[in-house]
């Protein structure tokens, strides 16, 4: 399980996380929703190292990130999916996904081929695998990016706002992988902005504000109208987004 | 026959010159670049004292005329160290620190040029700051390069001419002996130029196939 405590991070004199708290167990679908500038990104780089906690600790499956040798093998259960995508432009898609694992697993060339392709044939990419991410479109860039994740066979999948940067149809081809995904039970912590997405596949809501979680409730109850919604911050937040 | 008549060992002679030129060119090229990589990758480890002392050197070396520096090596460093360096000595010295320090600069911005989003994500899948530089950094980082290193290059085999001043028996020096001996400066010196010229094309032309290999991923309309 992927489990923080008392986790603080601050650049400069802002504080963007303030103290969270929070556990996501295996199987389970966790969504992060929040207002821009909330922190809900920063968790997730809290999360996979990427940002140094000032206090508090994160641990995955009981290994520290905040430990040099521990966080190499948190990453290896851990694996993120980005905002921008952040592929290697130099690589085609086939090995954009096996670069890790051949590197880092220390898997053959020929079985991280295997496993690449097949990935890129489940997201509709098959024909693509020797495509530059620069002759890709947005959409297919990040299913790229999400075989890429799942090449590593992760445990948890960490996501990033990962339909920011679509267009309404390219964010409905990556969300349907999502889906999928969901159901074949991989544990997901899932930043996003997709509220009505984030409803039919979460099995729990966590709400941020200015650096605090501020609920923590199954789906069901966060859309409740006694339950989340009776939270006036929730309710005003939930409003402005489905009127955009 | 006239002493001051072209016969055809001087082209004997202009083959020899240019022979040394070029073998004085490529050692001090592959020195550089080995040595101005090596010190771009201290820096992108940040270890300390080393990579501040390399900045100090490299803009030490970038920062004065090189026939200084070729004077320093040759006239200064025997009469500090109290040993014998030969001319060939003074000049692979003096043009291997020389091509480091602006390879040094190159490669530093090269690496500096590869954004930080795609060595974050590739952090984060597990590699190591060494597989990050092999298989992210240094591929990209070469297709940058190649451009400015192609131009240093072509710069650096003119600096060679510089060489024959302390005696080393290069194409330039060799057009000075024929200068002399024909007193025809307009031919001798065309000659020497026009084959300097043609080395300088073929750098410039290997650079250029280079970079279209290398930059392989991004080589199709619109980008």
């Amino acid at each position: 399980m992927i489990r923080a405590r008392g986790v603080r991070k601050s650049f400069g004199s802002a504080a963007v996380l303030d103290g969270i708290d929070l556990d996501v167990h295996g199987s389970e679908v966790v969504s992060i929703l929040g207002s821009s500038g909330s922190g809900k990104s920063t968790l997730i780089r809290c999360m996979n190292g990427l940002e140094k906690l000032d206090a508090g600790s994160i641990t995955i499956d009981d290994f520290d990130v905040s430990l040099p040798k521990d966080l190499a093998e948190a990453r290896k259960r851990s694996a993120t999916v980005f905002q921008l995508f952040n592929l290697y432009p130099h690589m085609t898609a086939l090995q954009n996904v096996t670069l890790a694992p051949i590197q880092v697993l220390k898997r053959s060339r020929a079985e991280a081929e295997a496993t690449a392709r097949s990935l890129l044939d489940s997201v509709g990419l098959g024909a693509r695998a020797d495509a530059y991410p620069a002759q890709l479109s947005g959409g297919q860039r990040q299913r790229v990016g999400i075989c890429r994740a799942l090449a590593m066979n992760p445990r948890y999948l960490l996501l990033d706002e990962i339909t920011s940067a679509l267009d309404p149809e390219m964010t409905a081809e990556v969300l349907s992988i999502l889906a999928q995904l969901a159901k074949t039970g991989t544990t997901m912590v899932f930043v996003t902005h997709e509220i009505e997405f984030a409803r039919t596949i979460s099995s729990r809501i966590v709400f941020l504000d200015k650096g605090q979680l501020v609920v923590d409730l199954p789906t069901e109850e966060f859309f409740a109208a006694e339950g989340g919604m009776a939270r006036p911050r929730i309710s005003q937040f939930l409003s402005k987004m489905r009127k955009d | 026959m006239r002493y001051t008549s072209f016969t055809s060992y001087d082209v004997v002679l202009l083959a020899q010159g240019l022979g040394v030129s070029l073998a004085l060119f490529l050692t001090t090229t592959v020195i550089g670049l080995l040595l101005g990589t090596i010190w771009a990758v201290i820096r992108f480890y940040r270890v300390p004292v080393l990579s501040p002392l390399i900045a100090v050197l490299a803009e030490l070396l970038k920062n004065s005329p090189v026939l200084v520096q070729l004077f320093l090596v040759f006239f200064g460093l025997p009469a500090l160290l109290k040993i014998n360096v030969t001319p060939v000595e003074a000049a692979l010295i003096t043009l291997s620190g020389n091509t480091a320090a602006f390879i040094y600069v190159i490669a530093v911005s090269a690496i500096e040029s590869i954004g930080r989003d795609q060595i974050e994500s590739a952090r984060v899948f597990g590699l190591s700051r060494w597989q990050v530089l092999r298989h992210i950094i240094a591929p990209q980082a070469m297709a940058f390069a190649i451009g400015p290193l192609t131009g240093l290059l072509v710069n650096q085999l003119q600096v060679t001419s510089l060489i024959s001043v302390i005696g080393v028996v290069d194409l330039t020096k060799i057009g000075n002996i024929l200068n002399l001996r024909t007193l025809k400066p307009f031919i001798v010196w065309t000659i020497v130029g026009a084959l300097y010229y043609a080395t300088a094309k073929l750098v410039a032309f290997g650079g250029a196939t280079l970079e279209k290999r290398l930059r392989a991923h991004s080589a199709w309309k619109g980008l």
